[in-house]
C-alpha cells in the first residue's frame, strides 16, 4: 500500500502520514508507505523492490486518477513480477485533495477510499492479455491537407494506407484558399504537388467519391467496407473538356461555393486528384431521366462510361485516422447580418473564392449585387464562434488571421479602399502572425472592437452597419459596399456517424475527443483510432499538418508491432448457471454473445475479441451467470462494504 | 439533524463521469465530501442487486452516473442504466427506501462543474432526507427482487417489446408497459418477501399474512403459485406449513 504525496497536490489537504499509518492497521497489509512522487522513477523503482522483498501478492496505489497514471502502474507491476491486474489504485488528488478543502474530512475520505480499494484488491485475480495480430495498414478518412499529410507519412515509412475522401477529388478546404497566411504563398501551389504524391505512391490506394458503410473491429484489426460511388467517367479521360461544352445542365459549383456554374459533368478544379471528369448523378439528364448522352457521343477517348455501377470494397487495417475537417458555420442562422437575403454580404471561404485566380471573378474582387468594385469594405469577427446563441462558446482560431490576411489582399488591389474589421479581441498567437497583424494596421486598415448588431440594406444594396465602438464608446454607423461573414468553423455532418461506428467521444464542442487534452492529442480514447486536423479542433494548417505527423507516428507505433495485446477486462460466463435465455445476446451492442446449442442444452458463448467488457448483459442476466473480469459483483460489493464499514479508531 | 453526514455510493462510468469528477479535481471545484466513487466501466454495468445491496449495507443514498443520451462509450449502456435505475427505484419504494435515494444523472467527461452541481444536490437532498433506517427483512425480499429472473427479463426487454410488440405480435405502449412491470414487481416483492421469511422458519400462511401485513388471500394465492414452481413445499402437519426447496 502506498501513499503519494504528490508533492503538496495531495498531502497539502490529506493527512498523509496518518492515511498511511492508517492503511498499515487493514488486513491483508504488509507494507504501508508513503511516497512524495509515486510516478517517479524512484517510487516506481520502491514499488518493484517491495514486490519482490515482502513477495507482495497486490498491489495498492493511493495517488492520482487512474485514467492518469493506472496504466503507468499497472506496467510497473508487471516489470516487478506481479501480474498488473493485482494493482488497484486510489483516486485521492483528482477526487479528493483538490476537490475538499476541509482536511479532516479529506483525511477521512482519503482513508474509506483506502479501505475500498485494499478490500477489493484482496479479491482481485491475475488476468492474462491475448494477443493478436496486426493488419500492417491503416485507414485515414478525410482527404484534405490533415488527410494528405497522414497519408504520405504513413505510406513513406512504408505502411499501405487506404486514403478514403467522399468527394470526387482529395484536397478539401484548403484547395479552395486563394492564399495562405502569414506569408501569402498561393494555397494550391504548395498543395497540389502533394495531392499528387498522394496519387502516385505505391504504398497508397485512394479511394475517392466513396462512403464509408461500417467499420468494425478494434486496434489491430479493424474491417472496413467502403461503398465507391460510379464516376460514369473511366481513367481514359485525357481532360479536353469537350464533354463539359456539350453538357446541356449548369448547376452551381460546390468547389466555387455556389458562385459559379458547373456543367453536370465536370472536373471539381484543374488540380483536382484523381485528375479526371466525374457525372454528377443527381444532375445528368440521362441517369435521371435517359436520353441525352451528348458528353458520351462527343467524347474523343470513349471515357463516359454509362454502365459503371457503384460497388462495395472491403479490407482490413490496423489503424484508422479520422481526418475528415470540418464544415463553415452557416451564416444564414445569423438572421441579422443577412447572409442569402442581401447580395453583398458573403462569407469568409466566399470571398477566398473571388479573390482567386480561377474563381468566378477570375480574381477581382467586386459587389455580388453589380459587380462594381467596392470601396468600403467590412469584415465581422466571431461569426458563430464565441457565441453561446449559436451554440459555440469556442474560438475557432483560425478566422481573425484569415481575415488579416483577406483584408490584406483587399488593400494590395485596392490601396484606396477603406477597410474595416469589426472583432472581439484579435487573436494572432503563431510565428510571424502578430508582425502580420501589425503590418495590416500599418497599411490604414481599421480595426473597431465591436461585434456589430445589425446590417440593413437600401435599394442599391448597400450596406449599413450598427456598431458599438468599445473603445471610444461611441456608437458608429458605416455604409458599406461590401461585407465579409468571418464564420467560425464546426464539426463536419459525418462524424456522427463514423464516431458511433469507432466509438470515439465527442467533446462538449462536437469535435472529436482527443485521448489527453496535452501528451495525447493525435489519439482518441479508442486503441488504434487516431485524430488529426479541424476534426479534433479548428486549427490552422501548420498545426494540422503537425498533428497529421503526430497521428501517422502514432499509427505507426501500433502499426509496426506484430502483435497487439487485448484487454481481458470481459464478460464470462457460467454456464451451469446459463439457461440460453438469450437476453444477453440481443442486448450485447457489439455482437459479442451467441447464444448454441450444447451437449447441456442452450447455452450463451462470449466471442472475447468482440467483447467490450461494459457489462450491461452481466447487470442484466436474469440468472445472474454472467459477470464481467476485473468488475466481478463480489469486487463490487467489497468496495461498497469498504466505503459503508465505520472506520475504527478514526480521526 | 443538523450533524447528520449521509454515506453516499456513486457507481460512475469510467468514459464520461468518471471523467467528469477528475475534470472537477484538474478545475480544482469544491464539493461536498460524502460521496465515495465506485468507479465501472459502464453505467450498464450497475446490477440492481449491487443497489439494494448498498442500501443494505448502509447506505443512505446511491448516486449512479453515465454518459449523456447518444453518448455513450458503449452505445447504450447508460439506456439500459436508466431502466434498471427507473426499477430499481420502484423496487425500493415497495421495501420502504423513498425513491428520491437513488439518483440517476448523465455527466459527461467535459462537465466538471455539472459534476460538482450533481454532488451537491444529491448530498443535500439526502441529508434532508435523514438517516436510512430500514426494514431488514424488507431489504433482504428487494435485494431478491432485484435478483428476480422474471422483472430482470422484462427489464432487458422492455426497448424490444415497445418498439416491436409482444410475444403474440399484440403492440405494447410504455404505459401497458409501465402497468406489466408494477404488477410484476407487486407480485414478486409478495412472493420474494415469503420466500425470505420462510427461508427463516416455516410458517403457516396466516402467520406469514400477520408477518408481512398482506392479506392471507393474497399469501395463499402466492403460495400456490410458488408451490407450482417448485419454490416452496407443504409441510404436512397441523396447522399446514410451508418451508423452502432448497437447490
Amino acid at each position: 500500500m502506498y501513499v503519494c504525496h504528490c508533492g503538496l497536490n495531495i498531502a497539502a489537504v490529506v493527512d498523509v502520514d496518518a492515511t498511511t499509518a492508517y492503511a498499515g492497521t487493514l488486513p491483508g497489509v504488509a507494507v504501508a508507505r508513503d511516497i512524495s512522487y509515486t510516478c517517479s522513477e524512484s517510487g516506481q523503482k520502491a514499488i518493484q523492490k517491495d514486490i519482490e522483498k515482502y513477495n507482495l501478492s497486490r498491489v495498492v496505489v493511493a495517488s492520482c486518477s487512474p485514467r492518469m497514471h493506472g496504466d503507468m502502474f499497472m506496467k510497473t507491476c508487471e516489470m516487478g513480477g506481479l501480474n498488473p491486474y493485482l494493482f488497484e489504485m486510489v483516486n485521492i488528488r483528482e477526487q479528493c485533495s483538490w476537490v475538499h478543502t476541509d482536511k479532516e474530512e479529506a483525511t477521512k475520505k482519503a482513508k474509506d477510499l483506502v479501505r475500498m480499494a485494499v478490500k477489493r484488491a484482496a479479491l482481485l485475480l491475475p488476468l492474462e492479455k491475448q494477443k493478436s495480430k496486426v493488419h500492417r495498414s491503416a485507414l485515414v478518412v478525410g482527404g484534405g491537407v490533415a488527410g494528405i499529410f497522414s497519408a504520405l507519412y504513413l505510406a513513406n515509412a512504408g505502411i499501405k494506407t487506404y486514403l478514403l475522401e467522399k468527394t470526387p477529388s482529395i484536397g478539401g478546404h484548403m484547395a479552395q484558399l486563394d492564399k495562405t497566411f502569414p506569408t501569402l504563398d498561393c494555397s494550391l501551389c504548395i498543395l497540389s504537388p502533394k495531392m499528387a504524391d498522394v496519387g502516385r505512391h505505391e504504398a497508397i490506394e485512394l479511394i475517392t467519391y466513396a462512403d464509408i458503410e461500417d467499420i468494425s473491429g478494434y486496434a489491430g484489426n479493424f474491417h472496413i467496407r467502403v461503398r465507391k460511388n460510379p464516376r460514369y467517367v473511366t481513367e481514359d479521360c485525357r481532360l479536353c473538356g469537350t464533354c463539359s461544352e456539350k453538357c446541356p445542365v449548369e448547376v452551381d459549383d460546390e468547389f466555387n461555393v455556389g458562385m459559379k456554374k458547373r456543367k453536370a459533368v465536370y472536373i471539381p478544379f484543374a488540380q483536382a486528384v484523381p485528375n479526371y471528369y466525374v457525372i454528377d448523378p443527381e444532375h445528368c439528364l440521362h441517369l435521371i431521366k435517359g436520353g441525352c448522352k451528348l458528353c458520351e457521343k462527343n467524347c474523343p477517348t470513349d471515357a463516359i462510361d454509362f454502365d459503371q455501377k457503384g460497388e462495395v470494397v472491403e479490407f482490413d487495417v490496423g489503424a484508422v485516422i479520422l481526418a475528415t475537417g470540418f464544415q463553415l458555420y452557416d451564416a444564414s442562422q445569423k438572421k441579422e447580418y443577412g447572409y442569402d437575403v442581401y447580395p453583398n454580404v458573403i462569407t469568409n471561404l466566399d470571398f477566398e473564392r473571388l479573390v482567386s485566380a480561377d474563381g468566378p471573378t477570375h480574381g477581382k474582387v467586386v459587389r455580388p449585387s453589380d459587380n462594381r468594385p467596392p470601396k468600403r469594405i467590412g469584415f465581422i469577427q466571431c461569426v458563430g464562434s464565441r457565441d453561446e446563441k449559436e451554440g459555440a462558446v469556442y474560438c475557432s482560431r483560425v478566422c481573425c488571421m484569415a481575415t488579416i490576411k483577406q483584408a490584406t489582399m483587399l488593400r494590395e488591389k485596392y490601396p484606396e479602399a477603406e477597410i474595416y474589421v469589426y472583432y472581439i479581441d484579435m487573436r494572432t498567437p503563431g510565428k510571424d502572425f502578430e508582425e502580420f497583424y501589425q503590418r495590416s494596421r500599418d497599411q490604414g486598415i481599421v480595426f473597431i472592437r465591436g461585434k456589430p448588431g445589425e446590417i440593413s440594406e437600401d435599394k442599391n444594396h448597400d450596406l449599413t452597419i450598427i456598431s458599438e465602438d468599445t473603445d471610444s464608446g461611441l456608437l458608429l454607423r458605416n455604409r458599406l459596399d461590401l461585407v465579409v461573414l468571418a464564420c467560425g468553423l464546426r464539426p463536419p455532418e459525418e462524424i456522427d456517424d463514423l464516431a458511433k461506428m469507432l466509438h470515439v467521444s465527442r467533446s462538449p464542442d462536437g469535435f472529436i475527443m482527443e485521448a489527453h487534452p496535452k501528451l495525447r492529442p493525435a489519439e482518441t480514447a479508442i486503441p488504434g483510432v487516431y485524430v488529426t486536423g479541424c476534426v479534433q479542433f479548428p486549427k490552422d494548417i501548420p498545426d494540422t499538418v503537425a498533428q497529421a505527423g503526430a497521428a501517422a507516428a502514432v499509427a505507426a507505433e501500433l502499426l509496426t508491432k506484430d502483435e497487439v495485446e487485448l484487454e481481458p477486462v470481459r464478460a464470462f460466463i457460467d454456464e451451469d448457471l446459463c439457461i440460453g435465455c438469450g437476453l444477453c445476446e440481443f442486448l450485447c451492442e457489439y455482437g459479442a454473445v451467441e447464444v448454441g446449442e450444447t451437449d447441456e442444452g442452450l447455452k450463451a458463448h462470449i466471442i472475447e475479441v468482440a467483447c467490450q467488457g461494459c457489462g450491461v448483459c452481466a447487470a442484466s442476466c436474469p440468472k445472474k451467470a454472467i459477470t464481467v473480469h476485473h468488475f466481478t459483483e463480489d469486487q463490487l460489493v467489497a468496495q461498497l462494504e469498504g466505503a459503508l464499514e465505520a472506520q475504527e479508531g478514526v480521526v | 439533524m443538523k450533524d447528520f453526514s449521509p454515506k453516499i455510493i456513486g457507481f460512475m462510468c469510467n468514459w464520461c463521469s468518471y471523467a467528469g469528477a477528475d475534470l472537477a479535481g484538474i478545475s480544482r471545484i469544491k464539493y461536498a465530501p460524502n460521496l465515495r466513487i465506485i468507479r465501472v466501466l459502464c453505467s450498464g454495468r450497475v446490477d440492481p442487486s449491487i443497489i439494494v445491496t448498498a442500501f443494505e449495507k448502509g447506505a443512505d443514498g446511491v448516486l449512479v452516473t453515465g454518459c449523456h443520451p447518444g453518448d455513450c462509450h458503449y452505445i447504450s449502456g447508460n439506456y439500459q442504466a436508466e431502466r434498471k435505475v427507473e426499477n430499481t427505484r420502484k423496487i425500493l419504494k415497495k421495501a420502504g427506501v423513498d425513491e428520491r435515494r437513488l439518483g440517476l444523472e448523465w455527466i459527461s467527461a467535459a462537465e466538471g462543474a455539472r459534476f460538482a452541481e450533481v454532488v451537491n444536490e444529491f448530498t443535500e437532498l439526502i441529508t434532508n432526507l435523514g438517516p436510512l433506517t430500514v426494514d431488514l427483512h424488507k431489504i433482504k425480499a428487494a435485494k431478491e427482487e432485484a435478483s428476480d429472473f422474471r422483472l430482470r427479463w422484462l427489464v432487458g426487454r422492455e426497448k424490444d417489446m415497445l418498439e416491436k410488440g409482444n410475444v403474440f405480435g399484440e403492440e405494447v405502449t410504455k404505459e401497458d408497459f409501465e402497468i406489466l412491470m408494477d404488477n410484476v414487481i407487486e407480485t414478486q416483492f409478495v412472493r420474494n418477501s415469503i420466500l425470505t421469511a420462510l427461508k427463516k422458519e416455516p410458517m403457516s400462511a396466516k402467520e406469514l399474512a400477520k408477518k408481512l401485513g398482506v392479506p392471507s388471500d393474497v399469501v395463499v394465492q402466492n403460495l400456490v403459485q410458488l408451490a407450482r414452481g417448485q419454490m416452496v413445499q407443504i409441510i404436512e402437519d397441523h396447522p399446514i406449513r410451508y418451508e423452502v426447496i432448497p437447490w
